[in-house]
């Protein structure tokens, strides 16, 4: 300890320059593996992606075509069909994000048993897509819980098979969809609410403001950055995190009327084998979340 | 349709409890306290399903009465659920190893030893959370293919690894802008060196970041199929998320059975989320509400 201590002031100034230096060396360092994984999986595979969708591609050989593949896969209905989907889906997102504000508001009331109410809204955030998919396809199925319901409350004649129609599958899967955005949505707010200074309600309630007033005016602008982060994981979701309940529930069917984009670059490379389309359709995917990316990043930026 | 539109019914009501005035307060905290019981029900819905119909053998769920173990006891003759649930833990618990490996000292770098250029590259690495596997699923697929990385568990992890490395490498370098200069160069000026202060000093005041990361790592990977599903190639060595799912797409597999293997699948995952849970709220709201 001392010693190091005596020797410190000796290289202090000649040295002033290499133990910045050695810092900056170790910093990149140890940036080093996560850079070189970051680049190799998917900054890479980006570049190969844009380089591809100009191919014909099997994934063994591929051959230069040009911008012809992207004029051609714009003439494919299946990439609007699924384009169209993904469009229909967003319609969902504002349940997505209102029910969950409402159960968040509801558990900031603090009623008895607040707390195990919470952990039970929390727990299908642990479970699998694959096994909420599995669970939606009974509750929608013919013989399951939504025509039991149907039953029970007095149209003992109506059956409905969402699943198993073009004209349903999509609200169907949107349904699933929100059921499985409430938890981690619900999770958010309630944060959000817990950094809520109660002193602030409790000023506006003697200056006479309603309780509707007091969540407009007050609890609603409070929580818009967690609107806003909310608003911006549910999209992302929406694109890139519903195939497994795609893969589980329909399958993309009846025909295309739940293939989504990301689906659609599973069944286009895996099930039709052409690698060359389905690496363009992910540049197009690419671009669509970046474009919510760039909303992400800023929200990131404006805390910092 | 009823079950899962139940909330919007119920969940009208919260206004009218904050409307009510504090002279009529019990009724309001009683249909606040049915509202909540309302959401419970339609939260706790998925398990009930899994249970119930896991509880009946298949002529028994066809026929929609009975009560029966016939699933539970056939399970592993139809699904593989102790081989998928170690290869899940093999696949979760390295894969969280490498990120943990790789984002930490990442994380310390961005935020604490700056080096040229290293705004830029944490802000690519950042935004790499942005870019969705199927976007690149097609290139990732056949390059790691070509690398003969398939045919066991390291593709896979690889590819989760990389996937999760952004996140991990945010979250680090949030929690250590925390961590004061001062605890940096005592160490230095102790003659640890960087990595002496890295493993000595920067790992343990790191533990909650490190459980964050875990946890939500843990429930991202075990819960995933896309990854699982292409880049283990070999059947036996399949998660039990991918096991499931294919079974399931496959249509031929008793539902009651599925339902059984479905809530061995959930158990885990479950586990670490009571055990953990203000850790992964940590880890959501991370950079948001500080």
């Amino acid at each position: 300890m001392s010693v190091i201590a005596t020797r410190a002031p000796r290289p202090m100034r000649a040295g002033r320059m290499t133990l910045r230096r050695r810092r900056q060396f170790a910093g990149f360092f140890f940036a080093l593996p996560a850079i070189a994984l970051v680049i190799g999986f998917i900054g890479v595979p980006i570049g190969q992606a844009v380089y591809y969708s100009f191919t014909s591609w099997n994934g063994l050989t591929s051959q230069w075509i040009g911008p012809s593949t992207w004029s051609q896969a714009f003439h494919n209905s299946n990439l609007w069909t699924a384009l169209q989907n993904n469009a229909l889906l967003l319609l969902s997102v504002p349940f997505a994000l209102g029910l969950p504000l409402l159960i968040a508001v509801l558990l900031h009331q603090r009623v008895a048993g607040w707390r195990i109410f919470r952990s039970i809204y929390f727990m299908p955030t642990a479970i699998s897509w694959v096994v909420l998919g599995l669970v939606a396809e009974r509750f929608f199925a013919y013989q399951g819980t939504l025509n039991s319901i149907i039953h029970a409350v007095g149209f003992a004649h109506t059956n409905t098979n969402m699943l198993g129609y073009e004209s349903t599958a999509l609200s169907a899967l949107g349904i699933t969809f929100v059921f499985t955005m409430i938890g981690t949505n619900t999770m958010l707010f309630l944060t959000g609410l817990a950094t809520l200074d109660p002193t602030l309600e409790e000023a506006a309630r003697i200056d006479g403001a309603g309780r509707w007033r007091i969540f407009r005016s007050i609890t609603l602008p409070h929580l818009s950055r967690f609107i806003q982060l909310a608003f911006v994981m549910t999209v992302i979701a929406l694109f890139s995190a519903l195939f497994s309940l795609i893969f589980v529930m329909t399958g993309g069917g009846p025909g295309y009327a739940t293939t989504t984009m990301e689906f659609l670059i599973y069944q286009t490379g895996f099930n039709q084998g052409d690698f060359g389309t389905a690496a363009l359709y992910g540049i197009i995917l690419f671009v669509l979340t970046g474009i919510v990316g760039v909303v992400q990043l800023r929200l990131i930026g404006s805390n910092e | 349709m009823t079950t899962l539109a139940t909330p919007p019914q119920e969940t009208n009501e919260p206004e009218r409890p904050e409307l009510i005035t504090p002279a009529q307060p019990r009724i309001g905290r009683w249909i606040l306290f049915g509202a909540m019981l309302g959401v419970a029900v339609v939260m706790l819905y998925p398990f009930w399903v899994m249970i119930v119909t896991s509880l009946h053998s298949e002529q028994q769920f066809l026929s929609g009465g009975g009560f029966s173990w016939l699933s539970w006891s056939n399970l592993s003759a139809t699904i593989p659920v102790g081989q998928e649930v170690l290869s899940s833990t093999i696949v979760c618990s390295t894969s969280i190893f490498v990120i943990l490996c790789v984002g930490l000292p990442a994380g310390f770098a961005f935020s604490k030893l700056r080096f040229r250029t290293s705004t830029t590259v944490f802000l690519v690495i950042v935004s790499a959370m942005m870019v969705p596997l199927q976007a690149i699923l097609m290139p990732e697929f056949v390059n790691v293919t070509k690398l003969g990385l398939t045919g066991g568990y390291f593709g896979a992890i690889l590819v989760y690894a990389a996937l999760g490395t952004p996140f991990s490498t945010f979250l680090f370098t949030t929690y250590f802008r925390g961590v004061p200069d001062e605890l940096i160069e005592a160490g230095i000026v102790d003659g640890l060196g960087y990595v002496g202060v890295l493993g000595r000093l920067i790992v343990p005041v790191a533990v909650p970041a490190i459980a964050t990361v875990t946890v939500l790592q843990f429930i991202q990977i075990w819960d995933d199929l896309l990854v699982g599903l292409l880049f283990i190639q070999n059947t036996n060595e399949r998660p039990i998320t991918v096991g499931l799912a294919v079974l399931a797409a496959g249509r031929t597999t008793s539902i009651p059975e599925l339902m059984a293997g479905s809530l061995v699948s959930a158990l885990p995952a479950m586990l670490v989320y009571l055990g953990f849970q203000r850790y992964l709220v940590k880890g959501l709201t991370m950079g948001i509400d500080r």
